[in-house]
């Protein structure tokens, strides 16, 4: 068992599924989607992003791209939920949906990070 | 890719500090935004994730704008006061990693690599690399940036590379401390490159050398190489791989006593290349009669070899400068023993002596003591470094040879002198009369102190004159040594050496030769001549006047 295997798997699945948690209900209607869970993804997609750093490989360039994608969306959609409340001082559909497609997109990152870290695991003989 | 090492090395460095900020920012975060404050209308509120995104920020980085939005609770404030702790210590010891990052050995080598390669991209002259760094390379470098030559450095010690850089050559000599005898070094150093034309190998350790040869050929085999080397099967090793230019210090040597003893007409024209004045002073006359050689290693068997095949009777005192140090804890030649010696090989009645060991205090010292029992003898001395020229000059030694001198300016006649190179070497075919009688002719002609130079006829040195022969005009070499003032007379020019390729090679050429494209020339001139000469063919009407007397 390789425990830098066992960590950076653990951080890439869990960034996957917290997203997967936050984008999950109606995309219409900001009740069904907590800040809690967003704030979550963001960090640890963070950290799966810095496990990621390093890795001078193929593989590891793509999954590094990943990351940084599935940051990029995050953090936006965490910045039209600030711009919302704060700056245009009313939640409108717009922006709730722009929320969470941006979070989806992000999920869709995820996605392919964990599947292209499968893939190399199975790959690997031992 | 694999020039781009420098920000890997800071990405793997920065991701435990970049892990630290990241946990510390989020715990210190989530929990101001699940604490309950309060407003300013007393009513229960709780943080937004910006707020406290906000707070924590300027907090961590101990920039400390007060408690925003509203006044802290006090159970707001211990949560912060523990926050204060976790982030700021996080975020020191994230910027003290960059800190040592930026004194960190690797990461300093890694840029200074990235720098070299950066200025070795951008080199677009010819190039020679030069790998080691000492004396004899210091001369090569300076003569080769006099002529234009662009020269990169490579040597093992990052002490000689820095002192190296705070020479100010100029132009820039780029350096780079590595391993000389790795691939990879050599690549780096632009090995591989079109304009990269020469090698210079010139260290200590003929394995070393040999093994540097032998990478260079394989990286590279268009690439010039100068490689020392002091022993014969060395030398027969190199030949095989295809060295075409071998220094070895102690058969230059040899070949120039056995010149100077036999043909000073043409020793006297090598060293005029070498920028000897070209005339013999008196004192540079070798005696005939018998010669002493003091010291028998690799220098006193050249020094045998010279003088058996020149027929001069010789004795020789065998003397190692490292076991005579130690035996007689000594670096001074020069006890009874050291008399009886000297006398025994024939002091007395000898013509010259040699000192030629590894040691210049010994070599003096045996000078010395020669001269005190034979006033009349003629002494040759060895020196080794080029550091005290001086005490040499002070003793007043009849010929000094310095070999690591005489390795300088092989290495830079050759790299940055081909024509002037190739003259010498044919000079070695010759006979005594032939050189006496070129040198009579450049006495008649340029006097006692020509200078000489090479040109390639072609648009870039000669532009009217190849212009010309493009039209099919027939020139003759004697035609080129016509006067501006008045064609009928000449210039005081000589042509020495004319090359057509590799295979065809004419020594003295004469006048009547035609010129053709792309041909080299080895003249002798002065100042002056060789103006008029760079006038003529370059420009139009100088030529046409020279040609047909038309002005």
């Amino acid at each position: 068992m390789n425990t830098e295997k066992v960590i950076s798997g653990f951080f890439f699945i869990l960034a996957m599924t917290i997203n997967f948690g936050f984008v999950y209900g109606d995309p219409a209607n900001l009740a069904y989607h907590s800040g809690y869970e967003l704030f979550a993804a963001i960090v640890i997609n963070l950290i799966a992003t810095v496990l990621k750093l390093g890795d001078k490989t193929q593989l590891g360039s793509v999954l590094l791209a990943t990351s940084l994608v599935a940051d990029i969306q995050l953090i936006a959609s965490a910045t039209v939920w600030a711009v919302a409340i704060y700056v245009l001082k009313d939640m409108s559909l717009e922006s709730t949906v722009a929320i969470i497609s941006l979070a989806a997109g992000a999920f869709i990152a995820n996605i392919v990070s964990v599947t292209l870290f499968i893939g190399d695991t199975l790959k690997s003989k031992r | 890719m694999e020039s781009n090492n420098t920000i890997w090395i800071i990405i793997r460095r920065m991701r435990i500090p970049f892990l630290v900020i990241i946990i510390t920012f989020s715990i210190s975060i989530l929990g101001l935004t699940l604490i309950p404050g309060m407003d300013d209308q007393g009513r229960p509120y709780h943080m937004s994730f910006f707020d406290a995104f906000y707070f924590v920020s300027y907090m961590a980085s101990t920039i400390g704008f007060g408690e925003a939005p509203y006044t802290f609770t006090y159970p707001q404030r211990m949560w912060v006061s523990a926050c204060i702790y976790l982030t700021v210590i996080g975020w020191f010891y994230g910027i003290g990693s960059i800190v040592a990052l930026v004194q960190d050995k690797r990461l300093a080598r890694e840029i200074d690599v990235a720098r070299f390669r950066s200025k070795i991209r951008d080199l677009h002259e010819p190039f020679t690399i030069i790998l080691g760094y000492n004396n004899i390379t210091h001369r090569i470098i300076d003569w080769l940036n006099d002529e234009g030559i662009r020269v990169v450095v490579v040597d093992r010690d990052e002490e000689k590379i820095s002192a190296l850089e705070l020479e100010n050559f100029i132009p820039e000599v780029p350096a780079l401390s590595g391993d000389v005898t790795h691939p990879e070094t050599l690549k780096a150093a632009g090995i591989h490159k079109k304009n990269c034309q020469a090698v210079v190998a010139l260290f200590e350790d003929d394995m070393k050398n040999t093994k540097i040869a032998l990478l260079c050929k394989l990286l590279n085999k268009r690439v010039k190489l100068v490689i020392k080397s002091t022993t014969k099967t060395q030398s027969e090793h190199l030949k095989n791989l295809g060295v075409r230019y071998i220094e070895d210090p102690f058969r230059f040597v040899s070949h120039r006593i056995y010149l100077a003893l036999t043909a000073p007409s043409l020793w006297l024209l090598e060293m005029w290349i070498f920028g000897h004045i070209l005339k013999i002073r008196e004192r540079e006359e070798l005696p005939r009669g018998k010669y002493i050689i003091c010291g028998y290693g690799r220098m006193g068997h050249a020094l045998e070899r010279a003088l058996k095949k020149a027929g001069v009777p010789y004795s020789y005192i065998d003397i190692r400068s490292n076991e005579y140090k130690e035996t007689k804890d000594s670096a001074v030649f020069g006890d009874a023993e050291d008399y009886k010696a000297l006398i025994e090989a024939g002091v007395k009645e000898a013509a010259a002596i040699i000192a030629a060991t590894k040691d210049d205090l010994i070599n003096l010292t045996i000078l010395a003591t020669a001269k005190k029992l034979n006033k009349e003898i003629y002494t040759i001395g060895r020196e080794n470094t080029l550091d005290d020229i001086t005490i040499f000059k002070s003793a007043r030694v009849n010929r000094v040879y310095i070999l690591e001198q005489i390795l300088a300016e092989f290495t830079y006649l050759f790299i940055a002198r081909p024509l002037a190179y190739r003259f010498v070497r044919l000079l070695h075919t010759r006979e005594e009369e032939w050189g006496h009688r070129v040198v009579e002719r450049m006495h008649e002609v340029l006097g006692e102190n020509p200078l000489h130079f090479e040109i390639t006829i072609d648009e870039e040195h000669a532009y009217a004159l190849s212009r010309e022969l493009k039209k099919g005009a027939s020139i003759q070499l004697g035609t080129l040594r016509r006067s501006r003032e008045n064609w009928e007379k000449h210039n005081p020019i000589l042509f020495l050496l004319c090359k057509w390729d590799e295979s065809r090679v004419e020594l003295i050429p004469s006048d009547d030769i035609d010129v053709e494209l792309g041909m080299k020339l080895l003249v002798a001139a002065n100042e002056e001549s060789r103006e008029d000469f760079e006038y003529i063919v370059n420009n139009y009407y100088e030529l046409e006047y020279v040609l047909n007397g038309k002005a």
